[in-house]
Order: C-alpha cells, then structure tokens, then sequence
C-alpha cells in the first residue's frame, strides 16, 4: 500500500501569516509614538500636535500620501489582533475559537475594520495633491 | 521460521485474537471518558505564563486606541465649527494604560524578531543580536519621524 500524500500550498495559511506577521511589525514601529503624542503629550498640551486643531489636521487628512499611511497602520494590525486574540481564547479553553465560524468572525472583523477605514479616509476630507 | 512458531507471532494480518490497546481489563464498550482540560487559571500560575497572556492580551487596548484614531479621524470632517479634539483627563489615562501595553508589544514582538528573521550576507548568516539591534533602531528611528511629522505640521 503506498503513502502519497498530496501537498497543496495553504494560499490562506500564507496570507494571513504574512498579515499577522506584517501587522505585529507595523504595531510595534508606529503605535507607540502615536499613542504618546496624539493620545498624552497633545491633549496634556506639552507639544502642539497636529490633530489638536481643525485646519492642522484637516490639512495633513487631505495629503494621499499620510491617508495611505493611515490605512496601513489602522486596518494591517488588526489582522494581528485578530489572530492573537482568536489564538488567546483557545489557550483560555474556548474550543470554538478554532473552528471556521470563528476565524470568518475575526479574519472577517479585519476585513470589516479594513474596509471602514478605506471608506473613512476616502469620505471624511477630499484629497489634495500639492 | 516454522508454522507452529509464526502461529505466535502478531502480524498485521492475524490480529484478530487479540486484544484491543484501547480495551484495558475491567473496560467496556461503553466506558467514560474523562478527557483532560486546562485548569482555568493557569495563566496565574506561572510568571512567564502571566507575561505570555499579557503579551496576547496587547490586542486589545491597541485595538481599542486605534478604534479611537479611526473616529478622530471621521471627526475630521464635523467641519470647523464642530471638531473638537479629545483632551480629557479619561482619554489621557486611557492613552497612557494603553501606552504601557504598546510598549510591552513592541519590545517583545521586536526581540523575537532576531529569531525568526534569518538573513545572510557575505554568505554568513547575519547574528540573530545583530538583527534584533537593527528593529529596535528602526522603531527608534520611526518614532522620531512620526513624531516629529505629528509635531511640526502642527505649526
């Protein structure tokens, strides 16, 4: 009797660790700083920040090149989130959390996440060149 | 080997007779099963299993924070009249609690990095410290650009 197994490239697997892996990265580069100056220097008023006044940070909403910034580093780490959440609930004994329902539920909130950022940043200001 | 001895010997095809493995004396087909389960608070058990679960447990603040900016920036298009930033004494605790799970992330996520990434040069691998030193100049290097960016566009 023979022993072939048949090996099929996991497309999906590959994809969503790339984005897990991708998203872990851009957390860890950009959150912090973001979180330290929009989120505790600006409102504590110890720098003037750029979203602190309505023409500063409508300004800097219309550049394509910072709404594209904006996408990466809103929707990409969700896709981290999602699996180190969904992965968290199966170490706490959620069993369910392995199967297919849960990872459409998660995958798909960053897919969700991902698609209202787009809309947002496409909505909220118009882009302007120069 | 003679018949009467290989009648003693258990083959694949003469398994019959036997035994079950999964059938120990005194177990019925109908006997319970008692399966494992992890002890609920296992996660406290253990310091590095604490750190482990607070590492996982980053997802969530740093979602909520950037759950935050998403609306921040929606509030962008309230017009001049209606956008008011958020600076309440709330929202900067917040920030700051989130402050110290992003911080904890980014150290642990960029410490492993010089286990995972492999990268050669010279045709000698590139030491795992070495790249670990390179992202955590990176995040350096990028925060000071971000924040500097966050900062002068301000003026």
């Amino acid at each position: 009797m023979s022993a072939e197994v048949q090996h099929r490239p996991a497309y999906t697997h590959l994809i969503f660790w790339f984005l897990f892996s991708q998203g872990g990265v851009i957390a860890a580069l950009l959150i912090p700083v973001h979180v330290l100056i929009q989120g505790i220097l600006g409102p504590l008023t110890v720098v003037p920040v750029v979203d602190r006044h309505y023409d500063t940070w409508v300004q800097v909403l219309g550049n394509p090149l910072v709404k594209l910034y904006l996408l990466v580093l809103i929707a990409v780490p969700f896709f981290h989130f999602a699996h180190r959440i969904r992965y968290l609930l199966v170490d706490f004994g959620v069993h369910a959390a392995k199967g297919t329902p849960a990872q459409v539920v998660f995958y798909g909130g960053a897919v969700a996440v991902t698609l209202v950022t787009i809309w947002v940043l496409l909505t909220t200001v118009p882009i302007r060149l120069g | 080997m003679t018949e009467a001895t290989s009648a003693h010997v258990p083959s694949p095809h003469n398994l019959a007779g036997l035994p079950s493995p999964r059938r120990g004396e005194g177990q019925g087909e109908g006997s319970k099963e008692y399966p494992w389960r992890m002890p609920a608070a296992w996660w406290t058990r253990n310091r590095h299993y604490f750190f482990y679960v607070v590492r996982e447990f980053t997802a969530v603040p740093l979602a909520l924070w950037l759950l935050w900016l998403l609306v921040e920036i929606k509030r962008g298009g309230d017009g001049p009249g209606r956008y008011a930033p958020h600076q309440s004494t709330a929202f900067v605790l917040f920030s700051f609690i989130v402050l110290l799970f992003a911080l904890y992330h980014s150290y642990t996520f960029l410490s492993l990095t010089g286990v995972i990434i492999r990268l050669k040069a010279f045709d000698r691998p590139v030491p795992p410290r070495l790249i670990t030193l390179a992202m955590f100049g990176l995040w350096a290097g990028a925060s000071v650009v971000v924040g500097f960016v966050l900062i002068w566009f301000a003026r």
